[in-house]
């Protein structure tokens, strides 16, 4: 975005432009459009986009400025002081028609089976701008259709308006080189790069900003209608850069993940891996409590773990051990930390997550949960490791075991008496628990999470949690119902006010204003 | 159209009580603050120059999120001059109450018991103010955008007795 | 002439209304009975329930309740598009769809600013179907009234009448009564090829039986004595009440929106608003029986002048463009698609716009919010307000004069309850 371009602290000249009449003041550097985005002036483009150069080739943005001869590109011009800049004459809103026209000369009728129809910029900027019937008697260009250009990506090339954002997305964020434009004219089409596949880690972003539906994702091609998604906005969970993404989701299913700007944590980019991790939220879930392998009800598991729990307090404390995951919300957390602290008392506090993986200068954290700063805050200093606690799991020091949430818990499990396991998953680590109580995940609860620059970030719920899973700081509630500590937390935003005041960190933290998921149809299309 | 009626209201009242003006797509509109609804619904009416005497429609508009959350909305026509207005007056959210204009137009009466069964404000010094539409058990006022279109309802009061 | 009082224990032979009052109050004690009426009785067209406090045959309170139609009208109208919103318009005054369709159409057209836009053609057709809607409107209410009262003939000629009129709206929209016919910006379809001259054919039979029905009850003395003097609303409580339509004009309040604010092409025409003197329910009657003339007339003026020309404004972003188009052309594919997904774009704002429905002044108050559904979508029902005089109306009255008084009244449930 034009703030990042301008350095924070270094003055900047101002100029004063006239926009439509209006005469306003802006910081040098600026270009004509960001300027009128500035100041509520609508003035269409396809090429630009705030989180890439500007090449101005769509010609879709050209506004008359006094004084030069011909229509100039906006995005690409800097305001200039006393610059008079006209976006709605008769001249101008004639040009943008040409312009469309141009676009629209060779583009296929594809929309009804186009996955982009509904979210489409060129959709929108005809419907808004053109509004005129065709000239062309049909005859047009024909490209490759269905191209697989890469390992998540299909390429339609006719549907393609060369606007060249995917290119500049290889070119600049992800910073490998591998689309380009070939040929000229009419024949002009987008390829891969030769001997290259569109294969980078970031490369699904070419299919959040292509305008039109010439890119699109293998993943969610044909599964759902754009307008019929349900917008909510969270947190990628996948690594410890946590993203801003909007989960889209529709019959309580999540179809797609997709970023949201932030500047300070991933700009307007995620990496693929991060989209994918909606899947898991839809696998092999634990839907209900289990009791000794059998299903069982809330009331009888929690009674049954809050006994073990109770039993080895007052036997063993020395063998109780609890295992927290830096997969977890601050607010699950913080309420098992509350348990932990009284009335187990236990002082094994382990803390536990996924293994690391690779990462780069880009966006990609190695480690791959999203809340192990937060982990470490709530845990404290006496948090110890996963390696310790497979050391002690295998030494026997460990009898009794509480394990919340199991990401990279692996046993043996075979020395301990009691394992007591609140996961989301059915596998190993469930079926060897004595009493496994399902938890809902992220895209199901409301939470924070603290990312790698120790930013917290809200979560919100995008569809009803699996089966008959709870929240962490619920089923810590339940527990300490049959533990003797009263929780009384009846929803997370007051587990979060709780951890507010406890925890240094996070004092003054906000929790955020309600947001109902949107549908994007109507007023809220992205395109 | 009827700018008359306009500048009659902003001669006759101060500018605490009409608090804003307006005409568009030829409607001619004013806002009312809600404590002088029935003095400037009634002056309208007896006005000679206005002579707003006919009760057109009266009913509720929730603008959820902006405050205050509804707008009471007074359509007025007058037969003999042929011109006609809007009144609207904010109500809050948290208390949705204004003063009834039954005893200037009885025709009134049902239009406001609508405006409460449907978005639950309450018209003070109503001779009968309850549901009209919906049926007496019905829980909710279900015109509010935050009212869902689709769930359940209760069903009706069984008869003492009866078997449930 | 004086008479003495009779001795308490001998039965006289009544004669005449006002010596059988004298009777009974003298004779019997009595006392209130309530009675409900409705919801499911055959004269409570339109499924209302009345709670009557009755003293013999004489009602002493009478409490009106509606809303056994009510569907959610304005609820579903603020999650469907403009275009969607015509079924439902349908639904409303449902013996005379085509005003709804075409009072909704006009208020979203002066959002749009496309007021003044719309073809010739289709203005004149929306007059001509609005009209024959209208005579259908009026043809069932005296019907389904006459039938109550015992005149079962003229039900039948005049429901016959209502068919071959059904017919010809059959041709043109597909529907007998669920049209929706009218769109934002025209009308669906054209007229068919021969419409006129087997509309002047119909309005030719029409007109002969409404002739008859006039002949069988105007001078009929068992239908005047059930109507004449009962029910009076005089011109203040008209006004007081908002009474408009046939009720308000029978009350001696000469509004008719089609005269005092034309819109369509309705200044171009030559006809009569009757207006009655006494605000009886036989006043209602003759109203109405007058109106379905003054709206052949115009029928026929409309046919006479009816101009060649588009139905629909030429605006990809209102109108659907031709199915041709739409298949081979980009543009059109979008144009169409964005109008069917998203809804016609209408500027924020507000507008009351009001049209002669079939009982009155039907308006619709709607609000935009800038996106391609309406905020709020209000229909101000005619019906609703003429359905609440009879609080007011109704005591005083013998029970059996309910029927020709909510008959005349013209309750009907779909627009009354939305």
């Amino acid at each position: 975005m034009a703030d990042e371009r301008q350095a924070p602290f270094a003055p900047t000249r101002k100029v004063t432009v006239t926009i439509d009449g209006h005469t306003h003041e802006f910081s040098a550097g600026m270009t004509i459009l960001e300027a009128c985005q500035r100041v509520g002036v609508k003035v269409p483009f396809f090429c630009w986009h705030p989180g890439l150069s500007a090449p101005a080739v769509c010609r879709q943005c050209l506004v008359e400025v006094k004084g030069f001869p011909k229509p100039i590109p906006s995005c690409y011009t800097p305001v200039l002081d006393k610059m008079e800049v006209v976006t709605n004459s008769p001249k101008v809103l004639d040009v943008r028609r040409q312009m469309l026209e141009f676009t629209l000369l060779n583009h296929p009728i594809d929309c009804p089976i186009c996955d982009k129809a509904g979210e489409c910029e060129l959709q929108k900027h005809y419907f808004e701008w053109d509004a005129r019937s065709a000239r062309n008697d049909g005859g047009k260009v024909r490209k490759a259709k269905v191209v697989d250009v890469g390992r998540h990506i299909v390429l339609d090339q006719e549907r393609c308006i060369l606007c060249s954002r995917c290119v500049r997305v290889c070119n600049e964020v992800a910073r490998q080189p591998e689309l380009t434009m070939a040929f000229r004219g009419d024949r002009q089409i987008l390829t891969t790069a030769p001997g290259q596949r569109l294969d980078n880690p970031y490369s699904l972003n070419t299919v959040d900003v292509c305008p039109v539906g010439a890119l699109t994702a293998k993943d969610f091609r044909f599964s759902m209608r754009a307008w019929e998604l349900w917008a909510t906005p969270s947190v990628c969970p996948g690594c410890a850069t946590g993203c801003n993404i909007e989960i889209h989701a529709a019959c309580n299913v999540i179809r797609r993940l997709v970023p949201r700007p932030n500047p300070v944590v991933n700009k307007h980019w995620m990496c693929d891996e991060g989209r994918f991790t909606y899947q898991r939220v839809h696998q092999d879930r634990l839907a209900a409590p289990r009791l000794a392998g059998a299903t069982a009800t809330w009331e009888a598991a929690l009674a049954q773990a809050a006994r073990v729990l109770g039993e080895a307090r007052a036997s063993s404390p020395s063998t109780l051990g609890v295992a927290l995951s830096a997969q977890a919300t601050n607010e699950d957390l913080f309420a098992f930390m509350r348990l932990v602290s009284e009335p187990l008392r236990a002082d094994r506090l382990y803390l536990t997550g996924e293994a690391e993986g690779w990462c780069d200068d880009i966006l990609v954290s190695a480690d791959k949960n999203p809340n192990t700063t937060g982990a470490k805050l709530i845990g404290g200093p006496t948090l110890r490791t996963a390696a310790e606690l497979k050391r002690d799991m295998e030494g026997g020091a460990l009898t009794t075991l509480l394990v919340v949430g199991g990401a990279g818990v692996t046993g043996p499990f075979d020395k301990l008496s009691s394992l007591l396991v609140v996961t989301s998953h059915q596998g190993p680590l469930c079926a060897a628990a004595q009493v496994a109580l399902p938890l809902a995940m992220w895209a199901e609860v409301d939470g924070t999470f603290f990312n790698r620059q120790g930013k917290l970030q809200r979560v919100r719920p995008a569809i009803t949690p699996a089966g008959l899973s709870r929240p962490g700081w619920q089923i810590a509630v339940g527990l300490g119902r049959g533990l003797g500590a009263t929780l009384a937390y009846a929803d997370a935003k007051q587990v979060f006010a709780a951890a507010c005041e406890k925890v240094t960190l996070m004092s003054g933290a906000e929790w955020g204003k309600p947001e109902m998921p949107v549908q994007l149809r109507f007023a809220n299309s992205r395109g | 159209m009827a700018k008359i009626i306009l500048d009659r209201l902003s001669e006759h009242f101060v500018a605490g009580e009409i608090l804003e003006t307006g005409s568009q797509h030829g409607n001619e509109w004013a806002r009312v603050e809600p404590t002088h609804w029935r003095a400037v619904a009634r002056f309208l009416r007896d006005d000679p120059v206005t002579a707003l005497d006919m009760f057109i429609d009266l009913t509720c508009v929730d603008r959820l999120g902006r405050v205050p959350r509804f707008d009471v909305v007074l359509h007025l026509y007058s037969v003999g001059k042929k011109h006609r207005v809007r009144l609207l007056a904010g109500v809050p959210e948290e208390s949705p109450a204004i003063e009834s204009l039954v005893e200037l137009w009885p025709g009134a009466n049902w239009f406001e018991r609508e405006a409460f069964d449907l978005y639950g404000v309450r018209f003070v010094d109503h001779p009968d103010l309850r549901r009209i539409l919906m049926y007496p058990e019905f829980v909710g006022h279900p015109l509010r955008k935050d009212f869902p279109k689709e769930g359940r309802q209760p069903l009706l009061r069984r008869l003492p007795g009866s078997v449930d | 002439m004086d008479e003495p009082s009779p001795p308490p224990t001998s039965r006289r032979v009544v004669l005449g209304l006002g010596e059988a009052a004298h009777f009974v109050e003298d004779e019997m004690p009595t006392e209130a009975m309530p009675l409900n009426m409705g919801p499911s009785h055959p004269a409570m067209h339109g499924t209302v329930r009345m709670v009557l406090e009755v003293e013999g045959e004489k009602i002493r309170s009478a409490d009106v309740q509606v809303g056994y139609l009510h569907r959610g009208f304005e609820k579903e109208a603020e999650h469907a598009t403009w275009t969607q919103i015509f079924p439902y318009t349908d639904r409303l005054n449902y013996v005379s769809p085509m005003l709804c369709n075409v009072g909704y159409a006009l208020a979203v057209e002066q959002l749009l600013d496309i007021d003044g836009k719309i073809p010739e053609r289709a203005q004149f057709i929306r007059v001509i179907v609005g009209e024959i809607s209208r005579i259908t409107d009026h043809l069932t209410c005296l019907a389904a009234s006459a039938m109550e009262l015992g005149a079962f003939t003229v039900f039948f000629y005049l429901i016959k009448a209502r068919e071959w009129l059904w017919e010809l709206l059959e041709e043109v929209s597909g529907a007998r009564l669920t049209h929706s016919y009218v769109r934002i910006g025209g009308v669906a379809a054209d007229l068919s090829e021969d419409f006129c001259p087997k509309l002047r054919e119909v309005l030719r039979r029409v007109r002969g039986a409404i002739g008859d029905a006039d002949k069988l009850l105007t001078s009929n003395r068992i239908f005047r004595d059930r109507m004449d003097g009962i029910a009076v609303i005089t011109r203040d409580e008209a006004i007081a009440w908002g009474l408009t339509g046939p009720v308000g004009r029978s009350a001696g309040l000469a509004y008719d929106v089609r005269k005092d604010h034309p819109y369509l092409v309705y200044d171009r025409f030559d006809f009569e608003v009757p207006v009655g003197s006494k605000g009886d329910n036989f006043d209602r009657f003759a109203v109405r029986l007058e109106e379905m003339r003054q709206s052949m007339r115009i029928l026929e003026q409309a046919m006479d002048r009816l101009p060649a020309g588009p139905i629909l404004i030429d605006d990809a972003r209102v109108a659907l463009p031709p199915k041709r188009e739409v298949y081979n052309t980009i543009e059109s594919m979008i144009a169409h698609f964005k109008l069917i997904m998203d809804g016609i774009v209408v500027p924020p704002g507000e507008i009351y716009s009001f049209t002669e429905g079939g009982n009155g002044e039907l308006g619709f108050y709607i609000v935009s919010d800038g996106t391609g559904r309406p905020w709020k979508c209000r229909v101000r029902p005619p019906c609703f307000a003429n359905t609440a005089v009879l609080n007011k109306l109704l005591p005083g009255l013998f029970v059996a004069d309910i029927i020709p008084t909510f008959g005349m009244i013209n309750m009907i449930g779909g627009e009354c309850d939305r």
